[in-house]
């Protein structure tokens, strides 16, 4: 019991967070309800859809299916920890503003956050890379040929 | 009080306490411009109105005394770019910066009473009447720079945000200076002269969204997104099928559960209000409910059943003898259709936050139909509809479903209950369980070809995908179709295009199938019988040409297929090239090629971003998208048992838009959407022979025939 009564802290956009939570509730419930970090999406639940992915140590993670004790004294990157200390964006958010890869926006924060990570990756990936490591984010309003541009615009932006 | 994440900058979710419609006519200083949408001017009435009164126009327009300009109007942004294009319009006439506009949309308290625009002609609509009241704006505002300098009307101006004297264009007065201590409100009457198509600077250029920046930088606030002090999270109980009645529910260990603030029980409704999700996830799992099941509806029954309910609804586009041709007609062709139940499937599932404040509720739902809401909410709770206030933050995605006020509803019912804000949001399986679904369709096509070769009989019978899309752009010298209306054993609605893209499939595929029947090509056969369809001949001839069909040589296994269709006031022609393979029967889709006339393009880049949308949500329908249930019990109920396209699948897309400049602006997506599942089919046959009369084209039906 002392275990689990241990508080859990990650590190979330660079701010450290102790928190209470018991350690199978979802990363994403953690991080929309406690943390009021309402930029990751839900989506589906069950890690089918790409919307609440997030960067754990640098690595995509569905945060809907992590629970939350499997971030326990780790790093956590979500979409609002992307944007410069001086409000710029990152390059992979700036080139899907650019190529206004979304429609209605909603899967576009897990998106750019699997790009960011596939980028770091995979400097230059081809066509077919990109649709193989996105194919697990689903856009229904079909924005797809669009978020290819877009990634590779920003691995061109990036490798400058 | 406002929540957090809603406010007018970031995503145009309008801030709650902001003045009302009302309180703004009585209050607002500058100039005023209200209109009515989808209604004859001339019908409003004249004159200046005094302000204060609220009657007869459904949209207005505000020169602020900041010189900012503010559009209001009813439909939603479900992520269709109305907020820019609209934006752009109103500057275009105004002659001022893009950035000078701002557009509020889908707030009951703020916009005027919905006229039940549908978001896929949106722009058709709404567009033509703000370019209107923008052009009156100009003429008022040109009129008053030139009385305060003494000089004629048109020796004036408007430019980047100013008005300017013509003569010395150092004498200029910015809009806000001219609208500064003024109250003047003003009807729109008789149309002020539009701008002149060669003097536009913004319509017609791919501005950026006005939302894309809070789109990327996860700033953008959808329902789930909100939050209000002491916001609670509610769930509510669902059936285990459809049309079950509750008997009765046992709530007391619910309510002593950890963090759950009260069980909520008023006659069949049963929900639960905790202080997060998932504990009022986990009390609700610890409720038991006795029902009385409904009527186990089966997907094996479906086609049958609708048959057999059918009641003739209308008859459409009735010319010559229809029976009379057939019966003498060289050669007849019949063939019989089916189009199964489809999710609209959003990423987004339903949600709705309400807050009592007061004697009002107010309501942030994703929806678009906030005026739906409004009046479910009002009814379901005893109130006034002018007690309750629907606000539509961002959606998630829309495609038609969501329209019904239920999430709005049960949200107002427990925020009422437990007298704090809650948020109630759907999760992927009572997203997919508990809405509206595209009603299936059966369509029978009998036709009759003369000696010459030309379809002299076209009878269809449409069961239960209504009427959109069912009358032929061919000319056929005996026509009839008529609609029938059956009854639906799984909750139906809009879906992009309604009915469009099933009658689409039927007619497109049948008249590739007389074609093949008769040895001729396709696209000639399309052209011979578009004969007084015009637009429709244009992106028809354009298509092939783009395409080069008539030198085309697919290798084996590869082919290619036409289609085309209208709708929401555009005309689209698709060529799909898929690849099948043989052992397995899977359709591999390569390249689509999209040929459309959408009159006046506003924006040409999200044109295009839209026709892209509607084409992959088109293969969806061509090859996998079918809703199945067993026993009255949704089984497509994840992504996974619902599979929608992916990026994997996405083809190589090639967009064409032909400028018709000269006629108004039309609505993006669904044109190309319902021409999809057709030129898919086609293409089918033209790979294999094969021609299959049902979409999806699943692998397990193709192998079937190889």
């Amino acid at each position: 019991m002392a275990e689990t009564a241990r508080p859990i802290v990650i590190r979330v956009n660079g701010t450290e967070h102790s928190l209470g939570a018991e350690r199978s509730r979802s990363l994403l419930s953690v991080l929309r309800t406690e943390l009021g970090l309402t930029g990751t999406k839900y989506g589906c639940g069950s890690g089918e859809c790409g919307a609440c992915t997030v960067l754990l140590d640098g690595q995509p993670v569905r945060a809907c299916t992590t629970p939350v004790s499997h971030a326990d004294g780790r790093s956590v990157t979500t979409i609002e920890g992307l944007e410069g200390k001086d409000g710029s964006l990152h390059p992979v958010q700036q080139a899907f503003l650019d190529v206004q890869a979304f429609q209605c926006g909603y899967c576009t924060p897990g998106m750019i956050m699997e790009a960011v990570a596939l980028l770091r990756k995979d400097p230059n990936p081809t066509a077919l890379t990109i649709r193989e490591k996105m194919a697990g984010h689903l856009c229904r309003c079909g924005t797809y040929s669009r978020i290819v541009r877009a990634i590779q615009a920003a691995a061109a932006k990036m490798r400058k | 009080m406002n929540p957090r994440g809603a406010d007018d900058s970031s995503n145009g979710v309008p801030d709650a306490s902001g003045l009302t419609r009302r309180e703004f006519l009585r209050a607002a200083g500058g100039v005023v411009v209200l209109f009515s949408i989808g209604r004859s001017l001339e019908a409003g009435g004249g004159g200046s109105a005094p302000a204060g009164t609220v009657a007869d126009f459904d949209a207005w327009l505000r020169i602020g005394e900041d010189g900012r300009i503010t559009v209001f109007a009813p439909t939603p942004e479900v992520g269709q770019n109305l907020r820019t294009e609209l934006a752009q319009l109103a500057a275009e006439e105004l002659s001022t910066p893009l950035s000078s506009v701002g557009v509020v949309l889908g707030d009951t308290d703020r916009v005027p009473d919905d006229p039940g625009v549908c978001a896929s002609s949106a722009i058709s609509t709404i567009g033509l009447t703000v370019r209107q009241a923008a052009a009156e704006a100009r003429e008022i505002l040109a009129a008053m720079a030139a009385e305060r300098w003494g000089v004629p009307r048109a020796e004036v101006a408007l430019k980047d945000g100013r008005v300017v004297l013509a003569s010395d264009p150092k004498t200029a007065i910015g809009l806000g200076e001219l609208a500064r201590g003024q109250r003047l409100v003003r009807r729109l009457k008789q149309p002020a002269p539009l701008k002149p198509r060669a003097e536009y600077a913004l319509v017609g250029k791919s501005a950026p969204a006005i939302d894309g920046p809070a789109y990327v930088t996860g700033k953008a606030a959808f329902a789930a997104d909100l939050r209000l002090p002491k916001l609670a999270y509610g769930k509510v109980l669902m059936p285990p099928c459809l049309g079950a009645k509750l008997v009765r529910a046992e709530t007391a260990s619910a309510a002593t559960q950890p963090g759950v603030i009260a069980v909520v029980q008023e006659d069949d409704f049963v929900g639960v209000v905790a202080l997060r999700p998932d504990l009022a996830e986990r009390a609700l799992r610890s409720i038991q409910a006795t029902w009385e099941e409904g009527a186990h509806a089966s997907m094996a029954a479906l086609y049958r059943g609708l048959r057999a309910s059918a009641k003739l609804e209308e008859r459409l586009g009735v010319r010559g003898d229809v029976e009379a041709s057939l019966a003498g007609a060289r050669h007849g062709y019949s063939a019989s259709y089916r189009t199964p139940f489809a999710a609209h499937a959003p990423i987004e599932p339903h949600a709705a936050l309400a807050s009592a404040q007061g004697d009002r509720i107010v309501v942030y739902a994703g929806t678009q139909r906030p005026f739906d809401h409004r009046k479910a909410v009002a009814e379901a709770l005893g109130m006034s509809a002018g007690k309750v206030r629907v606000i539509v933050p961002a959606v998630g995605g829309a495609f038609g479903g969501k329209d019904a006020p239920d999430i709005s509803v049960q949200a107002a019912r427990l925020a009422r209950a437990v007298g704090r804000p809650v948020l109630l949001s759907q999760s992927r399986e009572e997203e997919m369980s508990w809405n509206s679904f595209r009603p299936a369709a059966v369509i029978d096509v009998r036709c009759g070809v003369t000696e010459k070769g030309e379809i002299a009989a076209w009878d269809a019978d449409v069961f239960n995908c209504g009427s959109r899309g069912a009358e032929p752009p061919y000319t056929f010298p005996n026509q009839r179709v008529r609609v029938y209306e059956c009854d639906s054993p799984l909750p139906q609605g809009r879906w992009r295009g309604l009915g469009g893209s099933a009658n689409a499939f039927a007619r497109e595929v049948h008249l590739d199938y007389v074609a093949s029947e008769l040895g001729e090509d396709p696209v000639g056969m399309r052209l011979r019988h578009l004969r007084s369809d015009a637009r429709m001949k244009r992106v028809v001839r354009a298509a092939a040409e783009r395409y080069g069909w008539e030198d085309r040589r697919p290798p084996t296994g590869l082919g290619a297929g036409f289609a085309c269709a209208a709708d929401a006031g555009s005309c689209a022609a698709v060529v799909a090239d898929v690849e099948v393979e043989r052992s397995s029967g899977q359709v591999r889709v390569r390249r689509v090629l999209v040929v459309q006339e959408s009159g006046l393009v506003v924006n040409p880049d999200n044109l295009c971003n839209q026709i892209e949308g509607g084409v992959v949500m088109g293969l969806g329908l061509a090859l996998q998208e079918a809703v199945r249930y067993e026993q009255g019990r949704i089984l497509s109920r994840s992504f996974a048992s619902y599979p929608i396209p992916t990026i994997r699948e996405a083809p190589a897309l090639e967009i064409v838009v032909l400028p018709a400049p000269d006629s108004p602006p039309q609505g993006g997506a669904t044109a190309a959407l319902c021409a999809v599942a057709p030129a898919v089919a086609n293409a089918v046959f033209d790979a294999i022979g094969r021609r299959l009369p049902e979409v999806p084209l699943a692998p397990v039906r193709l192998r079937a025939g190889l």
